[in-house]
């Protein structure tokens, strides 16, 4: 079974016809980048996957997602408990204002977790999925905010696995790292690919080309080409592909 | 234009005038030993320095691109077809000079215009010329179909080879104090041959880099 099949997406901000008739399948483990110029929708496409633009007021989608086979827009669905099985990171690190510890067993506790000796497993597991334990684990009560912005990335990274989701949605979250803190981002990524479906949006052409199996381009709304990531990048079919990854754009 | 553009256009034009160089080899070599002209041979020696020193630019050239640009898509298929056309090329200037070199050290290798004409290696060496010209245009205009009759060309070139050793037997029975140039003469048309094959060599990398087509070790009557 696909975990993500988008059929014939359409999204609108208000009049603004942000997303045209997009159709996408993702399969189980798989690492998709969506990649395109800035305002092509990517992050738009990324948020409905979470449903995170129904907090967005008069906007107004057509067509289906589907998760596990499941519309995630029924109206039986609960946004809460979707969130827990597609979780997500955001391009500029967020950590809450608490300590390390704290941070990524939040989670857990707003899902009514109470066995601490779980939570703290937990906790340390996510911590180490997310190549920050060497680096963290003698400061666990200090506060998040005395981490790197490449430290941050990660914990908000594990504060995303701690509550074991399906799916993890990445938008642009290298994208305030150094190389080395970059790098470590794209191994984690690629180890998490074991245990998690990832979709990742990045304006990074090489990220894009190391990290995923498929990558989708994007552009004024459209989804122009989906295709192998070693397909797009040696032979893409279109020529607005071939020009956005070769740079020859606009 | 982008930097990466620049460079990738000054690299197309190192190896045009490299192509150039090797043809104008060929071509020399050939002329030198039809008419035995040994200034002519000497002189094709002289540039295969020039030849030499094109192949290092050009794989250096095609190293510094990939390490600082790390080009994609088309331009990456570009970089990775330079990179081996240029070894081509350099092979095909080392067999014009082994020809020249025939020449140059044997001031009394005469060969007889019988055993030259039967062979056919005037037609041979006018066929290695056009394959190596027809590469070239379609490398400069981008249209890989200007190097697809490299293919069919490439085995006519064979079966010239493949005559030329039956006749040349049959010479060398008939004029036995001749064997020597003859054995000379068979190696001339074993680097002719040699340079058809990196012609089709080359056709093939033209193929990669415009159309991303792989015709490597694969029939090609189907395009
Ligand atoms: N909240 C919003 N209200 C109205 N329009 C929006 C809103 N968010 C995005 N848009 C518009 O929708 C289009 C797609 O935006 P989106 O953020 O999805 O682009 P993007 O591909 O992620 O761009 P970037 O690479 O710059 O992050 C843009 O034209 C943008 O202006
Ligand atoms: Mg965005």
């Amino acid at each position: 079974m696909l975990t993500i099949d988008a059929k014939n997406v359409d999204f609108y901000y208000s009049e603004f016809h942000a997303l045209k008739n997009i159709s996408l399948e993702v399969e189980k483990n798989k690492v998709v980048a969506l990649i395109g110029p800035s305002g092509c929708g990517k992050s738009t496409f990324l948020r409905l996957l979470n449903r995170m633009n129904d907090l967005i007021p008069g906007t107004r989608m057509t067509g289906s997602v589907l998760f596990e086979g499941e519309d995630i827009y029924a109206p039986n669905v609960h946004v809460d408990e979707l969130r827990k099985k597609v979780g997500m990171v955001f391009q500029k690190p967020n950590p809450f204002p608490k300590t390390i510890f704290e941070n990524v067993a939040y989670g857990l506790r707003v899902n009514g977790i109470k066995d601490e000796t779980f939570i703290e497993q937990r906790v340390v597991e996510s911590i180490k999925s997310a190549a920050l334990w060497d680096e963290v684990k003698d400061k666990m009560k200090k506060s998040a905010f005395a981490l790197s912005g490449g430290q941050q990335q990660r914990l908000c990274i594990a504060r995303a696995l701690a509550i074991s989701p399906k799916v993890v949605l990445m938008d642009e979250p290298a994208s305030a790292l150094d190389p080395i803190s970059t790098a470590k981002i794209e191994e984690l990524i690629y180890e998490l690919k074991k245990d998690y479906t990832i979709i990742i949006v990045t304006h990074n052409m090489q990220q894009a080309s190391r990290v995923s199996d498929k990558t989708a381009y994007f552009y004024l709304g459209e989804m122009i080409e989906f295709d192998e990531t070693t397909k797009i990048f040696t032979n893409p079919k279109e020529h607005s592909t071939q020009n956005y990854v070769t740079g020859r754009f606009g | 234009m982008r930097h990466l553009e620049q460079e990738l256009v000054s690299l197309r034009q190192d190896v045009i005038d490299m192509w150039r160089l090797v043809i104008s080899q060929v071509s020399n070599a050939g002329e030198a030993i039809l008419s035995f002209d040994k200034d002519l041979a000497a002189k094709v020696s002289l540039r295969e320095k020039k030849v030499d020193a094109y192949e290092l630019k050009i794989d250096g050239f095609c190293e510094n691109i990939i390490a600082l640009y790390q080009p994609v898509a088309i331009d990456l298929r570009f970089v990775l077809a330079v990179f081996k056309i240029n070894s081509n090329l350099e092979r095909i200037a080392d067999f014009a000079n082994g020809i020249s070199h025939i020449l140059v050290n044997n001031p009394s290798v005469i060969l007889d215009a019988e055993v030259i004409l039967d062979t056919r290696l005037q037609v041979m060496i006018n066929q290695v010329n056009k394959m190596l010209a027809q590469g070239l245009e379609a490398f400069e205009n981008e249209k890989s179909n200007f190097a697809a009759a490299i293919f069919s060309e490439d085995s006519q070139v064979d079966e010239i080879n493949e005559k030329s050793v039956q006749v040349i037997a049959d010479y060398i029975q008939k004029n036995p104090d001749r064997a020597y140039e003859c054995l000379e003469l068979i190696g001339i048309f074993r680097k002719l041959e040699r340079i058809g094959d990196h012609c089709a060599n080359i056709a093939e990398e033209i193929f990669f880099y415009i159309d991303a087509k792989v015709l490597k070790h694969s029939p090609k009557d189907k395009k």
